[in-house]
C-alpha cells in the first residue's frame, strides 16, 4: 500500500483528542464512557499501524488484548453507572458531587 | 490513485466526522450509533493495514457486543432523554477544546520526528501473515504472549463476577414502618418513583 | 597574717561546723518537718545552741593566738574557675567574723527557743524552723566568707529567706506583697552591689579579702597588687557596695520595705530585721572599710546617709500606732546610727552598737510578740494600756529594752550610743554631732511613747490580757541580761575589750581632741535621754494631756509622720505605677495582642490558605479530568522541549 503509515498515526491522534474533549465536555455519564472507548480505539489503530510499520505482529496482539480489556472494563463500568443511577436517579456526572468541600 | 488511497481518504473523514458527531448529540442513543459508525471505519482501517482478524473482532466484539451493551444500559436507565447542552461550568468547554487541540499537536510533534512518511515493508502480507493472519496471530499469541493471554482470561472472569455483584439489587435497611409498608404495598414501598 | 595550722587551733579547723549545723537542720526540717511535729522546733533550737557552743570554742581558740596572728583562712573546696577568676569556698575566721558569728548563733538560738512557743499550733511549724535554720546558715556564710562572691551568696540567700519568712503566712495578701516588696527593693541595692563586685575583680584583681582589701596606701601593697588604681575607682566601688548595704540595711532611699516586713511572724522580725540580716550592710562596710577610706568621698556619703536616716526614721516612729512598726522604724534609725559611726571612721564603735542593738532590739521585738500573744494578736497601741498589771514580766523586759535604746546608763545602749557621739564630737563634725543628738532625743521620745502607751496609763484594751508562757519569757530574760550587761565588753572607744579585739581588723582608733570633755558629753547625752522620757511620760503616761485630741489637732503632721514622710507613696506613684503600666502594656498589648496575635495569625494564615485551597475540591469529575489533562499537556510540553 502506498498510504504512509504516519497518516494513520495522525488520524489516531485526532481521534484521541476528540475522545479527550468528549470526556471533559459531556455531562451524561454514558456518553463520557463512550468517549473513553473512542480513545481506546484510537490507540488500537495506532498500535496496528505501528505493527505494520515494524513488520511484526506485536502491535496487533497488543491491540487484541486491549480489546479484551476494554470489554471487561465496559462491563464493570456500566455496572457501576447503573448503581450510581439507582442512588442518584440521574446519569448526570455533575450531580455526583458530594465529595466536595 | 491506488485503492488504499481511496479507502483512506474516504473513510478517514467519515471516522473523524462520526467521532465529532458523538460529541454533539443531545440524545445518548444517537451518540452510541455514531460511535458504531466510527468503529466500522476503524475496522476497515484494520483491514487495510493487514489485520483482517482484528477487522472481524472489532466488528463482532466492539460494535456488536460492547456497543449493544451500552445501548441496553442507556435504554434500561432511560437516560436517552435529551440532555441539555448548556455548560454550567465556566471555562470548561473552551479550555477542553484548547487542550484537546494542544494534545493532538503534541502527539504529532512527538511522533513526527521518528516516523517521517514511513512505509511498511512491502512483503508484509507474504511474510508476516504467512498462513493467513489468524494463524500468524495465533502463533505469536500462544507462544510469546501466552501469559498475558491467560491473565486477560482471568480478567474476563473477574469482570463477569464483578458485574453480577455490582448490579444486584440490595435490600436496604428498613425501619419498622417501612417494613410494614413493604408488606402491604410490595417492593417499591408503594411510593411512585 | 595567717599562721600555719598546728594542734593549737584544732577547733579553728572545724569552724565550718558552725554554718553546717543549721544547714543540716534546714534540710531535715524541710523533708521531715511534718513527721517531727513538735520536735522540729527542738531540733532547730538545739542545733543553733550547738552552733553557738562551737562558735564559742572557735573564739577561745582564736584568743589563744597572739593578736597580730588572729586570722585563719580555711579552704573548703574549689567552687569554680572561669578564665582568670578562681572562686573557692573559703572561710575566714578573724575577730570581726567571730563577733558576728557569736551574735548570729547566740541571738539566733534564743529566738529559736522563743519561736517554739510563739509558733505553737501553726500548721507549717516545721517549715518555719527549716527557713529559720536556712537563714542562719546563709547569714553565717555571709559573715564567714573569705571572698566577696561567697559573701554575695550569703547575701542573696538571706534575701531569699527573708522573702520566705516575711511571707510565711502567705494566705494573707498583705504578707505576700510585703515579702515581694522586700525582695524587689533590696534587689535594687543588690544589683549595684554586684556591679561593684565585678569592678573589684576587674580593677583590684581578686575577690578574696586577703588580696582585694589590702590598703594601697601602704608601701608593701603596690608590690602585691598588680594594678594601682586612682582614688576614683575606689570611690565608685565603695559607693556601689554601699548601695547594696543601703538596700539590705534599709537606709534612705531603700528603706520602704522594712516597716511592711512586719507582716511576718514576730520572731522573724526579731531575728532578721533587728539582729542579723539588716546588719549585714554594716558588716559589709566594716569589712571593706579600706576601700571607703581610700576614697574619702564614699565615707562622707555613708556618714550623711546614716545620719539622715537616723533622724528621719526616729521622727516617723513617733507617728506609728502599730507596735511593731514603731520598732521597725526604730531599727532603721539605729542602723542609721551605725552607718553614721562607720562614716566617722569609728568602725569598732559601729560594731559595738551592732552587738548591743541586736540584744535590746531582739528583746523588744520578742516582748512585743509576747504582748501580741497575750492580747490574742492585737497590734494597735490605741487599744493597749496599763498592761503592766496583767503582764508584769513582759512589761519589765520591755522596759529594760526601752531604757537601753534610750541610752540610759548603765544599760548597754548608753555605752554604744555615747561612744558614737563621742567620736562625732571633734573638729569639723559639729553639725553632724548636733543632728545626732537631736536624733537621740527623738529615739528616746518614741520609745518612751511606746512604753507609756502600752504598759501605763488607762486601760484601753478590748480583750483580756494574760502573761506569756515561760518558753517565751525565759528567752526574754536571757536577752535582757545581754541588754543590761552588754556594755561591759566595750566600755571605751579606745580601750574597750571589743574594740581592742577588733583592732587588727578594723584599724586602731585614733586619739583625737574633742570639743567637750568626755564626762560632759556623757552627761549631756544622758540628760537628753531623760528629758525625752519625761516629755513622753508627760504627754502619754501621766494622763494630763489628751494625746488623742492632740493628734487630731496636729492631724496633718501626724499623717505625714505616719506615712513615713510619704516616701513610699512617692515611690508608688513615681516608680511602681509607671512600671506596672509598662508591664501591663507589655503583657496585654505586646504579648497578648502582638506576639500571640502573630502566632495566631500564622495559624489563621494556614486556615485561610486551606479554606481557599479546598475550593479545588469541587466534587465534579469533569473538573478533575480537566486538571488531569492540563497536567498531561504540561508534561508533554516539557518532554517535547527536552527532546
Amino acid at each position: 500500500m502506498r498510504t504512509p503509515i504516519s497518516y494513520f498515526v495522525a488520524l489516531s491522534a485526532i481521534l484521541f483528542a476528540i475522545g479527550t474533549v468528549g470526556v471533559l465536555v459531556r455531562k451524561n455519564a454514558l456518553v463520557i464512557f463512550m468517549s473513553v472507548e473512542l480513545q481506546l480505539n484510537a490507540v488500537n489503530l495506532a498500535l496496528v499501524a505501528f505493527s505494520r510499520m515494524h513488520g511484526n505482529l506485536n502491535g496487533q496482539v497488543l491491540a487484541f488484548l486491549s480489546m479484551v480489556v476494554a470489554a471487561a472494563e465496559v462491563v464493570v463500568g456500566l455496572a457501576i453507572i447503573v448503581n450510581v443511577y439507582r442512588r442518584l436517579h440521574s446519569a448526570n456526572v455533575d450531580d455526583a458531587s458530594i465529595l466536595r468541600w | 490513485m491506488a485503492p488504499d488511497h481511496i479507502v483512506f481518504w474516504v473513510f478517514a473523514p467519515i471516522s473523524v466526522g462520526s467521532a465529532v458527531a458523538v460529541l454533539f448529540q443531545r440524545n445518548a442513543v444517537h451518540s452510541a450509533l455514531f460511535l458504531i459508525v466510527n468503529f466500522f471505519t476503524l475496522a476497515v482501517f484494520y483491514l487495510v493495514l493487514g489485520a483482517p482478524f482484528l477487522f472481524a473482532v472489532q466488528i463482532i466484539v466492539y460494535a456488536g457486543a460492547i456497543m449493544v451493551l451500552f445501548l441496553f444500559v442507556i435504554m434500561l436507565l432511560g437516560v436517552d432523554r435529551d440532555e441539555s447542552l448548556v455548560e454550567r461550568l465556566k471555562g470548561q468547554r473552551p479550555t477542553a477544546i484548547l487542550l484537546g487541540l494542544g494534545l493532538a499537536a503534541e502527539i504529532f510533534v512527538a511522533v513526527r520526528a521518528s516516523l517521517g512518511l514511513a512505509k511498511g515493508p512491502a512483503d508484509f502480507d507474504q511474510v508476516v501473515n504467512e498462513g493467513g493472519n489468524a494463524e500468524a496471530l495465533s502463533r505469536v499469541l500462544f507462544r510469546d504472549y501466552f501469559l498475558p493471554f491467560e491473565v486477560t482470561s482471568i480478567l474476563l472472569i473477574v469482570a463477569a463476577v464483578a458485574a453480577m455483584v455490582l448490579a444486584q439489587k440490595r435490600e436496604r435497611a428498613r425501619t419498622r414502618a417501612e417494613a410494614e409498608a413493604f408488606q402491604v404495598a410490595g417492593p417499591g414501598g408503594g411510593v411512585p418513583t | 597574717m595567717t599562721r600555719a595550722s598546728s594542734d593549737g587551733d584544732a577547733v579553728l579547723r572545724y569552724a565550718w561546723v558552725v554554718p553546717a549545723l543549721p544547714l543540716v537542720g534546714a534540710a531535715v526540717n524541710l523533708f521531715f518537718g511534718k513527721k517531727l511535729g513538735r520536735w522540729a522546733g527542738v531540733l532547730a533550737s538545739a542545733l543553733m545552741l550547738a552552733a553557738f557552743a562551737v562558735a564559742l570554742a572557735v573564739l577561745g581558740d582564736l584568743l589563744a593566738l597572739p593578736a597580730e596572728e588572729r586570722l585563719h583562712v580555711q579552704h573548703l573546696f574549689d567552687w569554680f574557675t572561669v578564665g582568670n577568676l578562681q572562686v573557692a569556698a573559703d572561710l575566714r575566721v578573724d575577730p570581726l567574723s567571730v563577733t558576728m558569728m557569736l551574735v548570729v548563733t547566740g541571738v539566733g538560738a534564743v529566738i529559736h527557743v522563743y519561736s517554739m512557743g510563739y509558733m505553737h499550733g501553726d500548721p507549717r511549724y516545721g517549715r518555719f524552723f527549716s527557713y529559720m535554720n536556712l537563714f542562719c546558715f546563709f547569714m553565717l556564710a555571709l559573715v564567714m566568707a573569705e571572698s566577696l562572691l561567697f559573701l554575695y551568696l550569703g547575701w542573696e540567700g538571706v534575701g531569699l529567706c527573708s522573702y520566705l519568712l516575711i511571707g510565711f503566712w502567705f494566705e494573707r495578701p498583705a504578707a505576700a506583697s510585703a515579702a515581694k516588696k522586700a525582695f524587689v527593693v533590696t534587689r535594687v541595692g543588690d544589683t549595684f552591689m554586684l556591679v561593684g563586685i565585678v569592678l573589684v575583680f576587674l580593677r583590684l584583681g581578686s575577690l578574696d579579702f586577703s588580696t582585694a582589701l589590702l590598703d594601697p596606701r601602704q608601701p608593701g601593697t603596690a608590690r602585691i597588687m598588680e594594678l594601682t588604681q586612682p582614688a576614683g575607682v575606689y570611690t565608685i566601688i565603695a559607693l556601689l557596695l554601699f548601695a547594696g548595704a543601703v538596700g539590705k540595711s534599709a537606709q534612705i532611699p531603700l528603706h520602704t520595705w522594712l516597716p511592711d516586713a512586719m507582716e511576718g511572724p514576730t520572731p522573724v522580725s526579731a531575728l532578721i530585721h533587728a539582729a542579723t540580716m539588716v546588719t549585714a550592710g554594716v558588716y559589709l562596710v566594716a569589712r571593706t572599710h579600706v576601700l571607703f577610706e581610700v576614697s574619702g568621698v564614699a565615707l562622707t556619703v555613708v556618714l550623711v546617709v546614716g545620719l539622715l536616716t537616723a533622724l528621719y526614721a526616729a521622727t516617723c516612729a513617733l507617728g506609728q500606732d502599730d507596735i511593731k512598726r514603731v520598732l521597725a522604724y526604730s531599727t532603721i534609725s539605729q542602723l542609721g546610727y551605725m552607718f553614721f559611726a562607720l562614716g566617722l571612721r569609728a568602725y569598732a564603735a559601729a560594731i559595738f552598737l551592732l552587738v548591743t542593738h541586736s540584744f535590746y532590739k531582739a528583746l523588744m521585738f520578742l516582748s512585743a510578740g509576747s504582748v501580741m500573744h497575750g492580747l490574742e494578736g492585737e497590734i494597735d497601741l490605741k487599744k493597749m494600756g496599763a498592761l503592766r498589771a496583767a503582764m508584769p514580766v513582759t512589761a519589765a523586759m520591755f522596759s529594760i529594752g526601752a531604757l537601753a535604746i534610750a541610752g540610759v546608763p548603765p544599760f548597754s545602749g548608753f555605752f554604744s550610743k555615747d561612744q558614737i557621739l563621742e567620736m562625732a564630737n571633734r573638729a569639723g563634725y559639729a553639725l553632724a554631732w548636733a543632728v545626732a543628738l537631736v536624733a537621740a532625743f527623738f529615739s528616746a521620745l518614741y520609745i518612751a511613747r511606746l512604753i507609756f502607751l502600752a504598759f501605763f496609763g488607762q486601760d484601753r484594751t478590748e480583750r483580756r490580757a494574760h502573761e506569756s508562757p515561760p518558753v517565751m519569757t525565759v528567752p526574754l530574760a536571757i536577752l535582757a541580761i545581754g541588754a543590761i550587761f552588754g556594755g561591759l565588753v566595750g566600755l571605751s572607744a579606745t580601750t574597750g575589750r571589743l574594740q581592742v579585739f577588733l583592732g587588727p581588723v578594723l584599724g586602731e582608733v585614733e586619739e583625737h581632741t574633742q570639743a567637750l570633755p568626755a564626762a560632759a558629753l556623757s552627761a549631756l547625752s544622758v540628760s537628753v535621754a531623760v528629758a525625752a522620757i519625761l516629755v513622753g511620760w508627760f504627754v502619754y503616761g501621766s494622763g494630763r494631756i489628751d494625746w488623742l485630741a492632740l493628734r487630731v489637732r496636729l492631724a496633718g503632721l501626724h499623717r505625714f509622720l505616719a506615712h513615713g514622710w510619704y516616701v513610699d507613696d512617692v515611690y508608688s506613684t513615681g516608680l511602681v505605677a509607671p512600671a506596672k503600666a509598662g508591664s501591663a502594656f507589655l503583657a496585654y498589648v505586646v504579648d497578648s495582642r502582638w506576639i500571640d496575635g502573630a502566632v495566631n495569625a500564622v495559624g489563621q494564615l494556614f486556615q485561610w490558605g486551606s479554606s481557599a485551597g479546598r475550593r479545588v475540591q469541587t466534587g465534579l469529575v469533569r473538573n478533575y479530568g480537566l486538571a488531569f489533562l492540563i497536567g498531561v499537556v504540561a508534561v508533554f510540553v516539557y518532554v517535547g522541549f527536552r527532546l
